[in-house]
């Protein structure tokens, strides 16, 4: 078979127009260059699109040729090994096949995988590591917006037996903690290490004497604690960034800021649900009405109406969005 | 009286065949390849999209090749990638900051050889008419580059950073060979210096101008619905529980930050195509120069309507955007050469893939 091409010496960039004469005997000659190879000794380079094909002789030589549909038919005929990629590229159905898949693992790895690898992630992390990170997230918040607690003993007793009602004979740890914040406002949230931080501000807006309110909240706390939430959160995070980047070949400003922004709304909903979910069991479990914290929460989205135009720390650290449908959810359980 | 034979330069600018069907082809079933592979196939996707856009580029009726040995780049990678995860897991994990810091102290120290690395990479690997480029600058020199100039750069807080630039140019450019040519880069600092005030003006004119827009805008909404938001605004307040007043804000603010996005994208290219132009037009191989002929302004634009394009396709379109920019700069750029057959081989030579693998990793420009 006879296939045309530009042929490189490899000595200079000069170019010369030749023959290929691919033989019966597995031969292959180039009469113009007294070149005379068996068949095993050129490399014929994968197809790739429909750019020119590179066979490399012996001594560097190289030539090129566009004829790609008969050198198709060349490997063919010779029982030659070709590359399957580009049949893969060339199939409609394989490509699109390629395209579901990835869309698919994508889709994966946002939702469900995320979870996996973030069980899976914190099954192998000791726990020693989580309170680490917890530990100097404290003393972080500890010196920019944590002041002690205004509280009186007896307010303090009575919020610390609710804690101990939900929390005792649990093989996770968990600490209460008590501390003033006017930066925060009314405010509690929760550390993987099982740290929970109330404020005086939130108590301060509870309605009821014996802080049943408050105990759907330490309840509600304790619920991102047991999902490991911010290790979930920070997952997806990190996938959303790889992801994205990969996308746009491109890992800087967009990687780091859209996941964050994309995770932090879409998902903080989810894990709040969650969260509620499993404060309504403990508050079952207790006996205690949901109503309690469901007012709470009233008057905690009303209080953050009013402070939400001054406040610019608010806004940022409002991850629990307090929507009616969480309130509803909460007072569709209370009897 | 003497006459002076000027040569006459004939300016052939380089071809760009390559198209978004095919290259989607080639980008998605790559991806698929890589996540059933665990990632392994990464190396030889690499390879393989090298291999596409090089070999679609024709200079003078030949085209470019890409010659990378995908087993070479997958040790590099998992190099990288194992000394980044031991820094991590260090840093990050076991708190040990003693050993993390020496990981990057280390990697600090090997930074500029890695450089050099990726350098002689890049060029070692790209051939034309089966005679490789190839590059032949010195260790030393890269490191004597990076202290000097990342000590001229803090005392004169950072305004030496066009000479240093055009410094490295010529690190890079003076060094690089087509065979047994060389190439040479002919760039004054007060080149650069003038660029980046071409820069300063024409973003902030840019920003005035979108301001002003936006200006205009919200006072034209705020006058012809004055009404309905007069009445929108009291129907929100009637029922404050349904409606959630951050919303709007969030839109704004998503919106805002959609035209920052843009307008990161749209400087990238704008700086991009000066300092390509720049680039080009100071460099030639012998005396065949190079020339550069982008419109900083529709680089600019093509840039950010690609990032626009990515986004709203979900990532599907990226294929297409990577060959519209590919294309442009490409078919931009032209080459002034007597005879394309004069050139003589230095041979082909192999190398460690660490440096370019390093390069790779942390999306470093070094601009080649």
């Amino acid at each position: 078979m006879l296939i045309n091409a530009v042929l490189y010496d490899g000595q200079t960039s000069k170019e010369h127009e030749v023959t290929i004469d691919f033989t019966f005997g597995r031969r292959v000659k180039i009469a113009s260059c007294n070149i005379d190879v068996a068949l095993e000794d050129v490399v014929i380079e994968s197809r790739l699109g429909n750019t020119p094909r590179v066979m490399e002789f012996p001594n560097g030589v190289r030539c090129k040729s566009r004829e790609n549909d008969k050198i198709d038919q060349l490997l063919h005929d010779f029982g030659l090994r070709k590359s399957k990629t580009h049949k893969i590229e060339s199939s409609l159905v394989l490509t699109l096949g390629s395209v579901l898949l990835t869309v698919g693992f994508i889709w994966f790895l946002l939702t469900g995988g995320a979870n996996y690898s973030a069980n899976f992630l914190a099954s192998i992390l000791p726990q020693s590591t989580l309170n680490e990170v917890s530990r100097i997230t404290i003393s972080q918040l500890e010196e920019h917006y944590l002041k002690p607690s205004k509280l009186s003993q007896g307010q303090k007793e009575v919020i610390q037996a609710h804690f101990d009602s939900i929390t005792k004979g649990e093989k996770q740890y968990y600490k209460l903690h008590f501390r003033s914040s006017p930066e925060m406002g009314a405010n509690a949230f929760a550390l993987p290490s099982g740290d929970i931080f109330l404020t005086d501000q939130l108590v301060a807006l509870s309605r009821d004497k014996e802080f049943r309110d408050i105990l759907g909240v330490l309840a509600h706390e304790k619920g991102h604690v047991v999902e490991k939430h911010s290790l979930r959160m920070a997952i997806k995070t990190g996938v959303a960034g790889v992801v994205i980047g990969y996308m746009t070949g491109d890992i800087s400003v967009i990687a780091t800021t859209i996941p964050t922004i994309l995770v932090n709304s879409s998902y903080s909903r989810a894990f709040e649900h969650e969260a509620d979910e499993h404060a309504v069991k403990e508050l079952q479990k207790v006996g205690v009405s949901t109503k309690y914290v469901a007012h709470l929460f009233e008057v905690l989205s009303k209080a953050h109406e009013k402070s939400d135009s001054n406040s610019s720390f608010m806004k940022m650290t409002a991850s629990h969005p307090l929507t009616s449908e969480r309130i509803a959810y909460f007072y569709s359980y209370a009897h | 009286m003497e006459h002076h034979i000027e040569e006459v330069k004939v300016y052939k600018s380089f071809v760009f065949e390559g198209n978004a069907r095919e290259y989607f082809r080639i980008w998605m079933v790559n991806i698929a390849l890589t996540i059933l592979t665990l990632g392994i196939y990464s190396a030889w996707a690499k390879v393989r999209t090298n291999r596409y856009f090089y070999a679609n580029t024709y200079l003078n009726g030949s085209n470019f090749e890409y010659n990378a040995d995908p087993i070479r780049i997958l040790i590099g990678r998992l190099i990288v990638v194992g000394v980044y995860a031991l820094f991590i897991i260090f840093f990050q994990y076991l708190f040990m900051f003693e050993v993390a810091g020496f990981i990057a102290v280390v990697g600090v120290l090997a930074m500029p050889w890695l450089i050099r690395q990726a350098v002689s990479f890049k060029l070692r690997n790209t051939s034309y008419r089966n005679v490789p480029f190839r590059y032949s600058g010195k260790i030393g020199s890269f490191y004597t580059f990076f202290i000097l100039h990342a000590l001229l750069n803090i005392f004169t807080l950072m305004l030496a950073f066009p000479y240093s630039y055009v410094k490295f140019k010529e690190l890079i450019i003076n060094n690089a060979h087509y065979g047994q040519a060389d190439f040479n880069f002919k760039g004054k600092a007060g080149d650069v210096y003038a660029i980046y005030i071409q820069i300063f003006i024409w973003t902030t004119l840019l920003i005035f101008a979108v301001f002003m827009v936006l200006g205009l805008l919200g006072a034209g909404v705020n006058i012809i619905f004055s009404e309905e938001i007069g009445a929108l605004n009291a129907s929100l307040q009637s029922i404050p529980q349904e409606v959630d007043p951050e919303l709007i804000g969030s839109i704004v603010s998503v919106f805002l930050l959609f035209l920052y996005i843009l307008f990161i994208f749209w400087q990238k290219g704008f700086v991009d195509g000066y300092f390509s132009n720049f680039v080009r037009n100071k460099t030639a191989l012998e005396t065949a120069p190079l020339k550069g002929e982008l419109k900083p302004l529709t680089l600019g634009w093509i840039g950010a309507s690609n990032i626009f394009a990515i986004v709203f396709s979900l990532g599907l379109l990226y294929p297409w955007t990577k060959v519209r920019y590919l294309k442009y700069t490409l078919e931009h750029t032209s080459f002034a050469c007597q005879n394309y057959d004069q050139f003589e081989s230095y041979g082909y030579e192999k190398g460690s893939t660490v440096g370019e693998e390093m390069v790779d990793f942390f999306d470093m420009d070094i601009g080649l």
